[in-house]
C-alpha cells in the first residue's frame, strides 16, 4: 500500500502540474486519471529508493505529449491511453471561449509545449535543472535554454512587471 | 550588464556555481540593470508560483482518491457501472434485497415476491434456484435479451478465488457468487462467515462488487468460457 499512499499524497501537485499543462480543468483530472492507471499498471517499473514524484511527473508529462502530438497529426480529438479520456488539442481555444482567461493563462498559452513544460517544472514544481531534465528527458543544457527562451516570452508577454 | 540571461536566471533558480553566485551578488550592488533583471525573474516566479497555488488547496476528486484507495483496479467497471446507472436507475436496491433475503432466512424454502422459486435455503445458506440458478449458470450478458426476467449484470473473479455475477430482475437484484456448483447469495466480506448478510443502502450494490474483484470484471470472451467450464 506504500505505493498507493505515496501517490495519494502525491495527488494535489500532480492536479497542479496536469492543470498547467492542459489549462483545463476537466482535461487536467483526465490527465491525472490516466497517468495514475498508467502508475497502477506499471509500478514494477518504478524503481524503490528513486523519487517516485518524479516519475509520476514523467508518466504525466509523456502521456499529455502524446496526446498532443497524435492530435496535431489527426486534427481531431485523440484518444488517450484506453480510450478512457480525451484532451483536445484546441484546449486553449475552448477555454478562451468558454471563460475569461487571465494574463498568465494568455501568456503560458501561447509558449510552445517545450517551452511551458521547462518552465513549469522549474518556475512553479520548484525542481532542480538536473530533476526537470531527467522528467523531460533531455540534457540539463537543452532544458535550460528552453528555460530561458520560455522566460523571455513571458517577461515579454506579462510586461516589464512580470 | 555582463551576464547572460541564462546566468541570471541560473541565480535566481539557485544553479550557479558559488564563485558565480557570488560575483553576481557583488556585482548586483553596483549593476541596476542587473539589478531589474534579477527583480524580474523573482517577479515571474512568485507571479507563475502563486498563478498555479490554488490548485493545491482544491480538494481532490473522488474519482482520482478511488483510484488508490482500493488495491483493486476497478476503474473500468466503475466507468461501465456508471453508465449503466444512468440507464438504470433502479438497479441496486440492496437494501430492499437485504430484507428479503432476511425474509427468505425465516420462512426457508419458501419462494420470495412474485418471482416464485428465485431462492431457496440449503442448511442456512441462501442459494439461488430454479430461473435465476439457471441464468446465473448459463446466461451471458452479451447476449441477453432485452426482456430476460432474470437480467446478468457484471461477471467477475472474486478476491477468494470463485466467480461472482451480479443479476437484477424485477423483486430481487443481487450478487451470486458460485461455490461448488450452488450460487449463494450473498455479499462477501472478508474474515467473515460466509453466509453474513449485510443491510447496505441503495445503489451500493455496484461498489460492493466492485471491493469483491480479484480484476478486472470479465469480458465478453471470458465470460463465456466461465458458462463453459461450468464456472469453476
Amino acid at each position: 500500500m506504500a505505493f498507493e499512499q505515496e501517490l495519494l499524497a502525491l495527488l494535489p501537485r500532480l492536479r497542479r502540474f496536469a492543470r498547467s499543462l492542459t489549462h483545463h480543468p476537466a482535461d487536467a483530472d483526465d490527465l491525472c486519471q490516466a497517468a495514475i492507471e498508467r502508475a497502477l499498471k506499471s509500478r514494477d517499473q518504478w524503481q524503490e529508493g528513486t523519487r517516485l514524484d518524479s516519475w509520476m511527473y514523467r508518466i504525466t508529462r509523456n502521456i499529455w505529449i502524446d496526446n498532443r502530438r497524435a492530435s496535431a497529426r489527426r486534427g481531431v480529438y485523440a484518444d488517450i491511453a484506453d480510450g478512457v479520456m480525451q484532451i483536445a488539442d484546441d484546449s486553449y481555444v475552448r477555454m478562451e471561449a468558454a471563460m475569461e482567461l487571465n494574463d498568465v493563462d494568455k501568456a503560458m498559452a501561447k509558449l510552445p509545449d517545450e517551452q511551458r513544460e521547462a518552465v513549469i517544472l522549474v518556475l512553479v514544481e520548484g525542481y532542480a535543472y538536473k530533476e526537470a531534465a531527467a522528467i523531460l528527458e533531455v540534457p540539463v543544457g537543452t532544458l535550460t535554454s528552453r528555460l530561458v527562451r520560455g522566460r523571455e516570452a513571458l517577461v515579454r508577454e506579462l510586461g516589464e512587471a512580470a | 550588464m555582463s551576464y547572460s540571461r541564462e546566468n541570471i536566471a541560473a541565480y535566481v533558480d539557485g544553479e550557479l556555481d558559488l564563485v558565480t553566485a557570488k560575483r553576481i551578488e557583488k556585482a548586483l550592488e553596483s549593476d541596476a540593470g542587473l539589478a531589474k533583471a534579477v527583480e524580474q525573474e523573482h517577479a515571474l516566479r512568485s507571479k507563475l508560483a502563486g498563478h498555479y497555488a490554488p490548485v493545491l488547496a482544491e480538494p481532490v476528486p473522488d474519482r482520482l482518491t478511488a483510484l488508490l484507495t482500493s488495491n483493486v483496479d476497478d476503474s473500468l467497471f466503475r466507468r461501465r457501472e456508471t453508465v449503466a446507472a444512468v440507464r438504470r436507475p433502479m438497479f441496486a436496491q440492496w437494501g430492499a434485497m437485504a430484507a428479503s433475503l432476511a425474509l427468505g432466512l425465516m420462512i426457508g424454502g419458501y419462494a420470495l415476491g412474485g418471482d416464485s422459486g428465485y431462492v431457496s435455503n440449503r442448511g442456512g445458506q441462501l442459494v439461488a434456484s430454479g430461473a435465476l440458478s439457471e441464468a446465473l449458470e448459463t446466461q451471458l450478458a452479451a447476449t441477453q435479451g432485452p426482456n430476460a426476467a432474470v437480467r446478468i449484470g457484471t461477471s467477475f473473479a472474486a478476491k477468494d478465488g470463485g466467480f461472482c455475477r451480479t443479476f437484477e430482475s424485477a423483486s430481487v437484484d443481487g450478487i451470486a457468487c458460485n461455490s461448488g456448483g450452488d450460487w449463494r447469495l450473498l455479499q462477501m466480506v472478508s474474515g467473515a462467515k460466509a453466509a453474513e448478510y449485510r443491510q447496505a443502502s441503495a445503489g451500493s450494490l455496484a461498489e460492493a462488487a466492485a471491493g469483491m474483484m480479484a480484476s478486472d470484471p470479465l469480458d465478453a470472451a471470458g465470460e463465456k468460457a466461465a458458462v463453459a467450464k461450468g464456472w469453476r
